[in-house]
C-alpha cells in the first residue's frame, strides 16, 4: 500500500498534465468541428465513401461522416488512441525501470517487501493512472461531442471507442512492464517499448494502404479496436479480445517471472 | 631562440581564442560521437525500414488510386474543388512519397529531440556533470561539441536514409519523377531535425531535472505532431505556425520547386534563438554535484 501511495503521488503531476492535454485536445478539435462543419457537404461525404482505403487514410478523415459531430470525433480518434498508447507505454516501461535508473532500487529492495508485492503495487498504480486518463478523456469526449451533436445520442459510440482505447492501454502498459523486467539495461525499457508502439502504429497505416498485407492486422493492436469497425462495423470482435487478453496475461506473467529473477543494476 | 616557448605561447593564444569563442572541444566531440554510434545504427535501420516498407506499397496504391480517379471524373467541378487537393498530385509518385515522408520526419524529429534533450540532462542524471565540468573546458565549448556531434550523427542518418529511399524510389516509381524535387523534399528532414534539436537543447539547458529523457522528448514531439495532424484535417493555415512539422509544406515545394520563404525565416529564427538562449542559460546554470 505504501508503494502504491508513493507511486500515485509521484505520478500526480504528469497525470494531471496528460489529462489537461487530453481535455484541451478534445475541446479544441470539437470546437474546430463547429467552425468547419459547413464545408463537409453531402456530396463530399458521398465521394469520400467511394475512395479506396489508402486514400482515405491519407486524407485523415477515413470513412467517417464529417458532417456529424460523432463522425468528426471518430476521424480525430486515432490521435486520442496514439496519445493513450504513448502514455500507457511510458507508464508501463518507466514504473519499474526508474528505480534502477534513479538509483533507488537498492533502497526499495532492502525494505521487507517481497519483489512480487512491489510489482503488484506498481502494477496497480499504473492501472490507476491509465484508468484515470481514460475516464477523463471519456467524460470530456462525452461532454464536447454531446455539446455539438445537436441532441443526437452519442454516448454509446463514445463508450465503445473508449473501451477500445482502454484495452489498447492495457496492452502497451503490460508490454512496457514486461520489457522493463526483461531487458538487461533498464534505460532501454522505454525507448524499446515506444519503438514497438510506433512500429505497430506504422504497420496499421501500411495495412490501410495495401490490403495485401491485411493478415498482419493480428500483430498490430492499433487494428484490434479500429474506430471505424467499432462504430460502423462489427463492433468488438471476439478474436481480438482474446488476443489482447492473451498479450496482457503473458506480459504481466512475464513481468513477475523476469523481475523476480532480475539481477538489479545498481 | 626558444622555439618551444614560442610554440607553447602560440598554442596558448590559439586555445584561448578558441575558448573565448566557445569552439568545439575535440575530445568531447569524439566522445559524444562514439557514445551515439549505437543509436546511429538503430535509427538509420529504422528509417530505412520505414521508407522501404511504405514505398514498396506504391504499386498497389497506384492501381487503387487510379481506379478512384476515374470515379472522381464523374463528379461536378465544384465538388472536386471542395476536395482541395488535385488527385493527380497524389497519385504521382512524389505525392505518395510526401505522405510516406511525413512518418519519416516524425521519426527523425524524435531522434533529434532525444539528442537535444539528452545533451545536458544526461550528464546531470548520470552524475557525470561534475566530472565533465571540472575539466579545463569552457561550458560553451562543451555545448558546442555536443551540438556538433548530434548534427554529424543526424547528417549521417539522413544521408543513409536518402540513399536507400532514392534507390527504392527508382525501383517502384511508375513514371520518371523529378530528382531535384525528390531531393528538396527529402532534405526537409534535416531542417525539421535541426529545429527539434535546437528546441531539445534549449529544454535541456532550462529544465532543472529531467526525470526521463524519452518521456520529455516524446511528449514534446508528439504534441507538435498531433497539432500538425489536426491542422491537416482542418486545413487551417494559421495553425501551421504552431508546429515545425508544417514549416516545410511539401505540396508547396512540389508546386513551386522552392521553399516558402516565410516559414524558412521562422525556422531559422527558432533555431538561432533557441541555440543562443541555451548558451546563455547553460553558462549561468547551477549544476549540482551528487
Amino acid at each position: 500500500m505504501n508503494i502504491y501511495i508513493k507511486e500515485m503521488k509521484s505520478s500526480t503531476k504528469s497525470l494531471l498534465i496528460w489529462c489537461l492535454v487530453m481535455i484541451a485536445f478534445v475541446a479544441s478539435s470539437m470546437g474546430k468541428y463547429a467552425a468547419s462543419s459547413s464545408i463537409s457537404g453531402q456530396s463530399l461525404n458521398d465521394m469520400i465513401s467511394k475512395m479506396p482505403d489508402a486514400l482515405k487514410s491519407m486524407f485523415g478523415s477515413g470513412s467517417f461522416d464529417l458532417s456529424k459531430a460523432i463522425g468528426f470525433y471518430g476521424a480525430m480518434f486515432i490521435y486520442i488512441v496514439l496519445m493513450a498508447a504513448l502514455h500507457a507505454s511510458l507508464i508501463g516501461s518507466n514504473i519499474l525501470s526508474k528505480e534502477e535508473d534513479d538509483k533507488t532500487a537498492e533502497f526499495l529492495m532492502s525494505k521487507p517487501v517481497p519483489r512480487a508485492k512491489v510489482i503488484t503495487s506498481k502494477l496497480f498504480a499504473a492501472l490507476t493512472n491509465i484508468i484515470i486518463f481514460n475516464v477523463v478523456t471519456f467524460i470530456s469526449s462525452l461532454y464536447f461531442v454531446g455539446y455539438y451533436s445537436k441532441g443526437e445520442n452519442t454516448t454509446g459510440d463514445v463508450l465503445k471507442l473508449m473501451l477500445g482505447v482502454l484495452a489498447l492501454q492495457f496492452i502497451y502498459m503490460s508490454l512496457g512492464l514486461c520489457l522493463s523486467a526483461f531487458l538487461k539495461n533498464p534505460r532501454l525499457a522505454s525507448p524499446f517499448t515506444i519503438g514497438v508502439m510506433l512500429a505497430t502504429y506504422i504497420l496499421s497505416l501500411a495495412i490501410d494502404i495495401d490490403s495485401h498485407i491485411s493478415d498482419l492486422k493480428y500483430i498490430t493492436p492499433f487494428k484490434y479496436f479500429d474506430a471505424k469497425n467499432l462504430m460502423y462495423g462489427k463492433g468488438f470482435e471476439i478474436i481480438y479480445i482474446v488476443i489482447s487478453a492473451l498479450i496482457v496475461v503473458f506480459c504481466i506473467g512475464g513481468t513477475y517471472v523476469f523481475y523476480q529473477k532480475r539481477d538489479l543494476k545498481i | 631562440m626558444f622555439p618551444e616557448i614560442q610554440l607553447y605561447q602560440a598554442a596558448e593564444v590559439a586555445e584561448n581564442t578558441l575558448h573565448l569563442k566557445g569552439g568545439a572541444n575535440m575530445n568531447v566531440f569524439l566522445y559524444e560521437l562514439r557514445s551515439k554510434a549505437k543509436s546511429l545504427a538503430v535509427w538509420s535501420i529504422s528509417l530505412i525500414f520505414v521508407a522501404v516498407f511504405l514505398l514498396s506499397m506504391y504499386p498497389t496504391f497506384y492501381k487503387n488510386a487510379s481506379l478512384f480517379k476515374d470515379v472522381l471524373e464523374g463528379y461536378p467541378v465544384a465538388v472536386r474543388k471542395a476536395f482541395g487537393i488535385s488527385m493527380d498530385d497524389i497519385i504521382k509518385f512524389l505525392g505518395y512519397y510526401s505522405y510516406v515522408f511525413s512518418y519519416v520526419v516524425l521519426l527523425g524529429a524524435i531522434q533529434a529531440m532525444n539528442y537535444g534533450v539528452a545533451a545536458i540532462s544526461k550528464e546531470v542524471k548520470l552524475k557525470t556533470a561534475d566530472f565533465l565540468m571540472t575539466k579545463p573546458i569552457k561550458r560553451g565549448s562543451i555545448l558546442t561539441s555536443k551540438i556538433l556531434s548530434s548534427l554529424v550523427i543526424l547528417l549521417i542518418t539522413d544521408a543513409v536514409y536518402f540513399l536507400s529511399a532514392f534507390i527504392m524510389a527508382k525501383s517502384v516509381a511508375k513514371e520518371p519523377f523529378s530528382i531535384k524535387l525528390f531531393f528538396m523534399i527529402s532534405v526537409t528532414l534535416l531542417f525539421v531535425e535541426i529545429i527539434f534539436l535546437s528546441i531539445g537543447v534549449l529544454l535541456s539547458s532550462v529544465v532543472r531535472k529531467v526525470k526521463s529523457t524519452t518521456s520529455l522528448s516524446l511528449g514534446v514531439v508528439f504534441a507538435f505532431y498531433i497539432i500538425g495532424m489536426i491542422q491537416a484535417i482542418l486545413n487551417d493555415d494559421n495553425m501551421k505556425y504552431l508546429t515545425p512539422f508544417k514549416y516545410f509544406d511539401l505540396s508547396y515545394i512540389m508546386k513551386n520547386s522552392s521553399y516558402d520563404i516565410h516559414f524558412s525565416i521562422i525556422s531559422l529564427l527558432i533555431v538561432v534563438v533557441s541555440i543562443a538562449l541555451s548558451y546563455v542559460f547553460f553558462q549561468k546554470r547551477d549544476i549540482y554535484a551528487m
